[in-house]
């Protein structure tokens, strides 16, 4: 079974030459993984068709091999039955949005790898270089039945780099790393403008708005005819090909021009700028929204929007991008003299306009999108409370993720031929009462165990 | 000396109702008294409430009623009168006259208590100048405008108590309220609430200082700063005490030494007169800040933030020092990395009375989900878990014989939720503080009957994370 996605064939071509990309491969098979494995008698939240009452799920080969009510679906004989009466059966939550495995203390720089800040436009920094797959936080968030998420870099920069999407469970890094360069992290807003003289800034370019907007419209048409001039650079060697093949014959050509030189970072941009996959733009106030919305549509970028809290006066024109939306975090502030449930309400409010949500797990000034990540089902229910239907908000932290990631064929529903990433819990997923029984990844069922759990089964004694 | 003898016990409430009640004005002679007064007079004010709009009988009917105090009563009523809770019970003995507010399917609780808010300072929560600021009076930042104010109050929270930040070893004394929301800044204190100062340890003071190349760098220092400090109060107590002594043998020649307002504040401490509030981690920190408060003969009222204290609960227990704690925040700083979402029920089932806190201005606002994920962390009943909220953090402040319990004379700070507090989906629907009503999600616009005007932008996140100093302050 192969998850890895190819969907990157430029960058990876790339990376490869660089020497910098391994095989991904599925983590190794374990001797439970090839046995049939019935979860019987739950209640099935499948995402994709509804919840059955009395459900069966069959896993084998780490594979979701039939779903349905108990009595349709046949239970081979030699399978091992996990009695799951009483309980909610539903597909592995997926953060669309954290920085897992980029930082383990908050505080301590030697452990933080979020941001390269050195220029805004960075789009050659890689997550996959700096993602520390044996980082304590990833068992915090895998107890509370959270099986995938987007990682992405902070948010420093216009172009912070390139996300991954991994699982929750794994040997290796590369176990882990489902997709690499899944997606282009942008931001527009206030934040970038560190380089300015607030806040103790440096007063150099770019310290406002238009600086931002130009430096990253200059960036991408630099691409363009970086792009251009490569294509024109490979046509040359052809010709001087057709004329002999003999290397030296070659080396003694125009030796007037040079040789076409790679830029890793103009690279990078291409496979944006052709569209081929999402930039995800993290940006609050309504009027960033419009202003960074002209650029992408200028260079036809493939849009996924990030945050837009302060964005309810433009709720319908959001709607008309007609592009995915992450919404929040949801606990993000409200400015002052709106309503205290502004930000509450957004996922509702655009769902009812028909746009695909994802919903992440941060907060508002707590300690980040890496140790929080745990909390991201009661995300999801807190859109719930404030008006989102309860289904909208399960796909939001599931089957929506994977497709806004390209990985919706494999990942976040319960449904025959996907990934077995799949929970089990005494209760509704999204309640912050329930407490989540058993956690499967890749039909693996996970030690319910972290760091956290060591030490209080320590002070227990 | 004469804030010890004159004032007696009284000097420990953050004094509102001096004899004279509703009279209160500002009185120009108050301020003669003495200047060791004026910090809390600066915190008291005066006592300028507004006309009341509530109604003087109010029948809360037919609820599933969380006390606080004894359990969860179904199909309950509450009946307020004049302010305070006059009968709880399946049926209650109310006059014809009274207000009668159906909460058929509804939950009533008390209103969600805050021990740790930094709210409504705008970025002034740190004086981190010194390590030893205990004079800084947080009244005198409070900002009663603030948005952060009105969130919280939408999320059910009717009294806060707004500390000084962690930058300091000392910090400054807070001030309490009751979030009415609408009313003027002296109506807004919370009445005769006690004083209470903010003590910090661990990373925060040893960071900021330490950064300055100034005491204190390390923890040794930290604690040092500490004990000299309470030193030097001793020494200026005995002085006051020599001096008092003379004045009493009818010594006219002698002089009285001079008022110093941080050894003062210091003073009170020994004397018992200030609640300790203490920002503190880590387990071996505990054990010391117990060890000088022994030494120097106080009390410590609570440890703040507190992660560690699963490790050495059944030693702090019988200090009778509670904690307030955050449910799951962790990582964020080396002192917060052993932190485990079980210390609350962990630390409660070994005696140690247990509140949650937001030092947040987003946490602040659904700390009633906050108390249900404690029913998954460790297997909290509701009724333990919603005390966490209401009862264990009015303790902490001192106000726990007026508020954070649904029983008869107490205050009538109520809230009215959807469904379970302790669920995910949880709204405050109504909120009711002394028996006005301050937060109604039923009505349009901020749901605020008392308010109608500009709110202020909070600054920041609400925790010490601020800008300015504040962000040496930290978490």
């Amino acid at each position: 079974m192969k998850i890895h996605m190819n969907m990157c064939t430029k960058v990876q071509s790339l990376l490869l030459l660089s020497g910098l990309i391994a095989a991904v491969s599925l983590p190794a098979q374990t001797t439970g993984k090839k046995q049939t494995l019935a979860i019987t008698g739950g209640k099935l939240l499948t995402v994709s068709h509804g919840t059955i009452e009395n459900g069966t799920l069959l896993i084998a080969d780490g594979k979701i091999i039939a779903v349905g009510v108990a009595g349709k679906v046949t239970v081979p004989k030699d399978a091992t039955i996990i009695d799951a009466r009483g309980l909610t059966v539903y597909p592995g939550l997926i953060d669309p949005d954290t920085t897992l495995g980029l930082v383990e203390v908050g505080s301590d720089q030697n452990s933080t790898d979020t941001s390269e800040a050195s220029d805004e436009i960075m789009p050659h920094m890689h997550v996959a270089d700096a993602f520390h797959a044996e980082t304590e936080l990833i068992p915090v968030a895998r107890l509370n039945g959270v099986t995938n998420a987007v990682v992405a870099p902070g948010t420093d920069d216009s172009v912070a780099g390139q996300d991954i999407f991994i699982q929750l469970a794994g040997k290796t890094r590369d176990d882990m790393i489902l997709g690499r360069d899944v997606a282009l992290a942008m931001n527009f807003g206030a934040d970038q403008r560190r380089r300015g003289g607030r806040g103790g800034g440096r007063g150099e370019f770019p310290s406002t708005r238009m600086g931002l907007i130009t430096q990253l419209r200059q960036n991408l048409m630099d691409a363009q005819h970086y792009e251009a001039t490569k294509l024109e650079a490979q046509k040359k060697p052809e010709k001087s090909a057709d004329m002999t093949s003999d290397k030296s014959v070659e080396k003694s050509g125009d030796k007037t021009e040079k040789p076409f030189e790679r830029d890793l970072k103009m690279e990078a941009l291409l496979p944006y700028l052709h569209g081929e996959r999402p930039v995800v733009i993290g940006v609050y106030e309504a009027y960033d929204v419009e202003t960074i919305m002209k650029v992408a549509q200028e260079f036809h970028l493939k849009v996924i929007l990030n945050h837009v809290t302060r964005t309810q006066e433009i709720l319908d024109e959001i709607a008309a991008y007609k592009v995915p939306v992450i919404v929040g975090p949801i606990y993000e502030l409200p400015r002052a003299n709106e309503r205290f449930d502004a930000v509450y309400t957004l996922p509702a409010e655009l769902a009812k306009r028909g746009v695909k949500i994802a919903i992440s797990s941060g907060e508002a000034g707590g300690p980040g999108g890496a140790h929080t990540v745990r909390n991201l089902p009661y995300s999801a229910g807190f859109a719930a409370a404030y008006g989102l239907p309860y289904d909208e908000a399960l796909k939001a932290i599931t089957l929506n993720v994977a497709e806004m990631f390209g990985f919706g064929d494999k990942l976040g529903s319960l449904d025959v031929g996907k990934t077995a990433n799949v929970v089990l819990a005494n209760g509704d997923p999204l309640d912050v009462r329930t407490d989540v029984k058993q956690v499967f990844i890749d039909g693996v069922s996970q030690p319910l165990v972290s760091r956290q759990t060591r030490l209080r089964d320590e002070y227990s004694k | 000396m004469q804030s010890a003898g004159t004032s007696g016990g009284k000097n420990l409430f953050q004094a509102q109702n001096i004899p004279g009640g509703s009279l209160l004005k500002p009185f120009p002679s108050l301020l003669l008294l003495t200047p060791v007064l004026l910090p809390f007079l600066a915190a008291t004010g005066a006592a300028a409430q507004q006309a009341q709009s509530a109604p003087t009988d109010l029948v809360l009917k037919n609820a599933t009623v969380m006390t606080a105090s004894h359990g969860t009563i179904q199909n309950c009523s509450v009946w307020v009168h004049a302010g305070k809770i006059a009968a709880v019970g399946t049926t209650v003995d109310a006059p014809s006259s009274a207000v009668v507010v159906d909460a058929t399917g509804k939950w009533l609780t008390p209103g969600i208590i805050d021990p740790h808010s930094h709210s409504a300072l705008d970025s002034d929560v740190n004086e981190a100048t010194s390590p030893v600021t205990p004079s800084m009076m947080m009244i005198d930042a409070f900002d009663n405008r603030d948005a952060a104010l009105y969130q919280a109050l939408a999320g059910g929270v009717t009294t806060e108590l707004l500390l000084h930040g962690s930058a300091n070893m000392i910090g400054g004394q807070a001030v309490v309220i009751k979030n009415k929301f609408g009313l003027s800044r002296d109506a807004m204190l919370f009445p005769n609430a006690p004083r209470s100062i903010k003590f910090a340890s661990g990373e925060n003071p040893k960071r900021v200082y330490g950064s300055r190349n100034q005491l204190p760098s390390t923890r040794m220092g930290n604690f040092e700063i500490m004990r000299q400090s309470f030193e030097n109060a001793k020494s200026y107590m005995a002085t006051w005490d020599a001096y008092n002594a003379k004045v009493a043998k009818g010594d006219k020649t002698a002089t009285a030494p001079k008022v110093d307002l941080k050894l003062e504040a210091l003073a009170d401490v020994l004397r018992g007169k200030l609640y300790v509030q203490i920002h503190c981690y880590r387990a071996d920190e505990f054990l010391t800040e117990e060890a000088i408060a022994h030494e120097y003969g106080y009390k410590i009222r609570a440890f703040h933030h507190a992660l560690e204290m699963y490790k050495v609960a059944d030693k702090i227990a019988p200090e009778n020092t509670a904690i307030a704690t955050f449910t799951d925040w962790w990582g964020f700083k080396d002192e917060a990395w052993d932190a485990i979402p079980w210390n609350a029920v962990m630390s409660m089932r070994k005696g140690v009375r247990v509140a949650l806190k937001s030092d947040s201005n987003d946490h602040i606002r659904r700390l009633n989900q906050e108390a249900g994920k404690m029913v998954h962390y460790g297997g909290a009943t509701e009724d333990e878990a919603i005390r966490m909220v209401t009862l264990n953090p009015a303790w902490i402040i001192g106000v726990d014989d007026r508020t954070g319990s649904i029983d008869v004379g107490k205050d009538a700070d109520l809230v009215i939720w959807n469904v379970d507090p302790l669920s995910t989906y949880a709204r405050a629907e109504k909120v009711y503080i002394d028996g006005d009503l301050f937060f109604d999600n039923s009505t349009p616009g901020f749901g605020t009957p008392h308010f109608s005007g500009v709110m202020h932008e909070a600054t920041g996140f609400g925790n010490d994370d601020s800008e300015g100093f504040n962000d040496e302050g930290g978490n």
